[in-house]
């Protein structure tokens, strides 16, 4: 077994990696004095692997959408008990997510660490799938979807990425449709579970003050060999244009939300990580509350304190998001339109370059207090194969060249989406 | 680990609250200005906790507080308001680093209370009161706030069903006022209540960080004793009163999935078998709402209850289907019942405990979780570690359960319903 402790100067903090034999990458960081524990059991699928292929496949598979996020509800169901009860005896806190492009079952402890360790890692190797049970979980999403339907903050999201991407499969709910999901039965939860709950595709990541050789030991009783498949994960090739312009859709909500989304290649590996960085910068320097635009906007009344800008990016998506409610989303759009055209042609604020930096870098560091945060960084870090020192590092490491380059190449200010959820009733304006 | 808490008195209802930590490698301030909620002040004293932390006299502008907190390593400084029991909490909450990751060990904590001080005693202000240009802005997005309660459909009914529940109490006022009553605010007046505030609330200070904080609390009480001081220690909550026969409400919305919360009430519960009665019913992934209304009839995707001791009231909160509501309220008043009837185990009993310890334990790892914990012992009139309360929580016996669900009685029932022109999208 190859174990690995990984130090960072800058900080003094260090977590050790642990190369199982069964396949599985496992990450401890050792958190001296701390009561909680947080853990994570992750596998490298998502609501955007929808296509793939194994060595024991002739060709691409396709699956109805939705189906990772119905496995995940349905893993925490064993042959003869839920795993709640199981956890209900540890006192631990369990739950699970399913994003894009993972899904990771998780605990949160003050005591009997071992104990839960044990009971998530043999849930999630143990799938049990009946068609009365896949059946009977369809009520349960399907109002969970419904909930989703009435959320003005989630819509406004996926409308803009519906709007953005042709073919990429991020655009589609990580839940799926009340009609996808009806699609979905036993055999095709069993066939990907063994497609991706395979250990050489998943990462165990544990934060707390826990002993690395007790850790190990439960692995070491629990984990069941598995098999290289050669997995392979497909998607339909993407323009870089964006779909549509605007999406606009009505709800019930009390002021006009919107998305503002610039569309940008993709990378992987420790270049998608400096990307994510870089454009982070960019959106400090263009847009944060301490730069002349925003107050600009938010003295004109144009945008409230609930503006924000992200970046949203992962296997074979990246954008640049501005955010937030405005009585004028439009207005607000072709305000940042030139804006970002005004810093191509003048260049960035130089100045406030190294303050963004130091901002950036305090914001690091107040993550070490939390085990969720350091379980969960080395776990999406591991994933990409990178060390969760990477991220501190690169920020540190960062230019104002390397955001200025950025700024030149990430922001076609072409390729924009912009989605707006209206009110049902339009508000009188005053 | 070692946590010890200090509460030292500086003024007339006003203490500095000490905690340490030394593993955290954040420092926290938070100063909490509590005073009853009331229909007159509730919008007005949320003005103001939206305007004092964009601003102060030595930062002007948004920018310039902005700029001086990304230059202190991305501290943050916020302004939130919340309520308690029946009163209103204005806080400004405020992290930082440690000054020892500080690339020039400067003194960060020191620099951020300056400007927390800064914020609270000296606002940016112009002749008639808080500074008008900003303020405007401010107001209008305490308006926009107020309105866009809406937005999120289940805290909506969760605040909707609030007004019934708490029928003439306190806690019955949305802890932002009323849109009518917010846009009456002007600069002066808002000014106004915020120095009656500053004179009346009472203040607790909390600090938490790894070092002892006597550089930050001298600073800070140098700056608070100076405050002129009319304390009248009125921010004691109180039971809410029990109707006579349940109510029952509905609203209308055009919303894709229905949302019901139902209040249960009580006048004598002991708090350690009520914490643990609201565990077993409903509090729990393994609880009896979890496993029976979700998992057993698939009625709803959450469905769960939460136990608010100082007003004696347990509230379930779920989103269900239209055609399913009569349904899901049938099963959730059953399963009270069976908790009335002692229908539960020890099994239950030891796994809901052991639940409740868990949270307790985790209480020292945070500084808001810390906050929120000591916080609470004031406006209890306790003073209690959460090492304490699991002490007591493990002496708590099935019979003391049955005692607390038994003194528990259906209040209230609030339904938020789908229009029928969304019924069919």
């Amino acid at each position: 077994m190859n174990k690995e402790v990984i130090r960072n100067a800058r900080t003094g903090e260090e977590y050790t990696l642990i190369k199982h034999p069964t396949g599985l990458d496992i990450y401890v960081w050792k958190m001296d004095n701390f009561s909680t524990t947080h853990a994570l059991f992750g596998t490298k699928y998502g609501s955007i692997n929808t296509k793939f292929k194994t060595k024991n496949d002739p060709d691409f598979v396709t699956v109805p959408n939705g189906i990772a996020h119905y496995l995940e509800h349905k893993l925490f169901e064993n042959e003869d008990c839920d795993v709640f009860s199981l956890y209900a005896k540890t006192g631990a806190s369990a739950n699970a997510y399913t994003s894009f492009d993972r899904t990771c079952y998780l605990f949160t402890t003050t005591s009997n660490v071992y104990e839960s360790l044990e009971i998530l890692l043999n849930f999630v190797q143990s799938p049990y799938f009946t068609e009365e049970t896949v059946r009977k979980e369809q009520g349960i999403i399907g109002q969970e979807i419904r909930m989703y339907d009435d959320n003005a903050g989630w819509r406004v999201f996926f409308n803009m990425l519906q709007g953005m991407y042709h073919n990429h499969p991020v655009k589609i709910d990580i839940a799926g449709t009340v009609e996808s999901i009806a699609q979905i039965n036993a055999d095709l939860l069993y066939k990907c579970y063994y497609t991706f709950y395979n250990l050489n595709n998943m990462v165990l990541s544990i934060a707390g003050d826990v002993d690395v050789d007790k850790v190990l030991e439960v692995c070491d009783k629990c984990l069941k060999q598995n098999e290289n498949i050669e997995l392979e994960t497909a998607f339909e090739d993407e323009p870089e244009t964006v779909c549509e312009k605007e999406v606009v859709q009505k709800l019930e909500i009390a002021m006009p939300m919107f998305n503002i989304g610039f569309k940008a290649k993709p990378e992987s590996g420790l270049a998608a990580l400096k990307a994510e960085i870089e454009t982070n910068f960019v959106l400090s320097l263009i847009a944060n509350e301490s730069s002349e635009f925003y107050k600009k906007l938010y003295d004109e009344g144009i945008i409230n304190s609930t503006f924000y800008s992200e970046v949203f990016c992962g296997d074979g998506y990246f954008c640049s998001i501005f955010g937030g409610e405005a009585r004028d989303p439009r207005l607000v759009c072709d305000k940042i339109v030139e804006e970002i055209d005004r810093c191509k042609r003048e260049g960035l604020d130089k100045k406030r370059f190294n303050t963004i930096k130091k901002a950036y870098y305090g914001s690091l560091i107040k993550g070490l207090d939390d085990a969720e945060n350091l379980a969960t960084i080395m776990l999406n870090n591991g994933m990409e194969g990178l060390s969760a020192f990477d991220r501190i590092e690169a920020v540190a490491d960062c230019t104002f060249e390397d955001v200025t380059n950025r700024l030149m190449k990430q922001f076609n200010t072409e390729n924009v989406t912009l989605s707006i959820i209206d009110p049902v009733n339009g508000r009188e304006e005053k | 680990m070692k946590i010890s808490y200090k509460r030292e008195k500086i003024a007339d209802g006003i203490h500095f609250n000490s905690i340490r930590n030394a593993s955290l490698k954040t420092n926290s301030i938070v100063v909490n200005l509590v005073s009853p909620l009331s229909e007159e002040t509730a919008s007005l004293n949320a003005a103001a906790s939206y305007f004092i932390t964009d601003s102060s006299s030595d930062y002007p502008t948004l920018v310039d507080i902005s700029s001086k907190l990304e230059e202190l390593y991305g501290a943050s400084l916020k302004g939130t308001v919340c309520r308690s029991g029946d009163n209103q909490f204005i806080s400004i909450i405020c992290s930082c680093i440690n000054d020892r990751f500080a690339f020039e060990k400067e003194n960060v904590t020191v620099e951020l209370a300056k400007v927390l001080l800064s914020c609270l005693t000296d606002p940016h202000l112009d002749e008639k009161g808080f500074y008008e240009q900003d303020f405007a802005l401010k107001k209008q997005e305490l308006l926009d706030d107020i309105d866009a309660v809406i937005n999120e459909k289940r805290s909506y009914a969760v605040q909707r069903a609030g007004k019934v529940i708490y029928k003439g109490e306190p806690a019955a006022v949305s802890v932002k006022g009323e849109r009518s009553s917010a846009e009456k605010i002007t600069n002066s007046s808002a000014y106004e209540q915020y120095m009656t505030m500053l004179k009346t609330a009472q203040i607790e200070v909390f600090f938490v960080g790894a070092n002892e904080p006597d550089s930050i609390k001298e600073f800070i009480c140098s700056g608070l004793s100076k405050l002129e001081r009319d304390y009248k220690g009125d921010c004691s909550s109180k039971l809410s009163a029990i109707k006579a026969e349940p109510e029952e409400f509905t609203d209308e919305l055009e919303v894709a999935q229905c949302k019901m919360v139902l209040a249960f009430k009580s006048d004598k519960a002991d708090l350690r078998a009520a914490k643990l009665m609201n565990a077993i019913f409903g509090a729990t992934p393994f609880s009896k709402l979890f496993l029976n209304v979700r998992e057993k009839l698939s009625l709803c995707y959450y469905c769960s209850s939460n136990y608010n001791d100082l007003k004696g009231v347990i509230t379930v909160d779920s989103g269900v289907e239209k055609a399913n509501i009569e349904k899901a309220k049938d099963e959730i008043i059953r399963q009270f019942e069976l908790m009335q009837k002692g229908e539960f185990d020890e099994k239950e009993i030891n796994e809901a405990r052991l639940a409740v310890i868990n949270s307790l334990r985790s209480v020292n790892d945070s500084a808001a979780g810390l906050v929120n914990w000591y916080s609470g012992q004031i406006f209890r009139n306790t003073s209690f570690s959460p090492e304490d309360e699991i002490e007591m929580l493990e002496k708590v016996t099935k019979e003391d359960i049955v005692e607390a669900a038994k003194s528990f009685k259906l209040d209230t029932v609030y339904v938020l319903k789908g229009k029928e022109s969304a019924e069919n999208e």
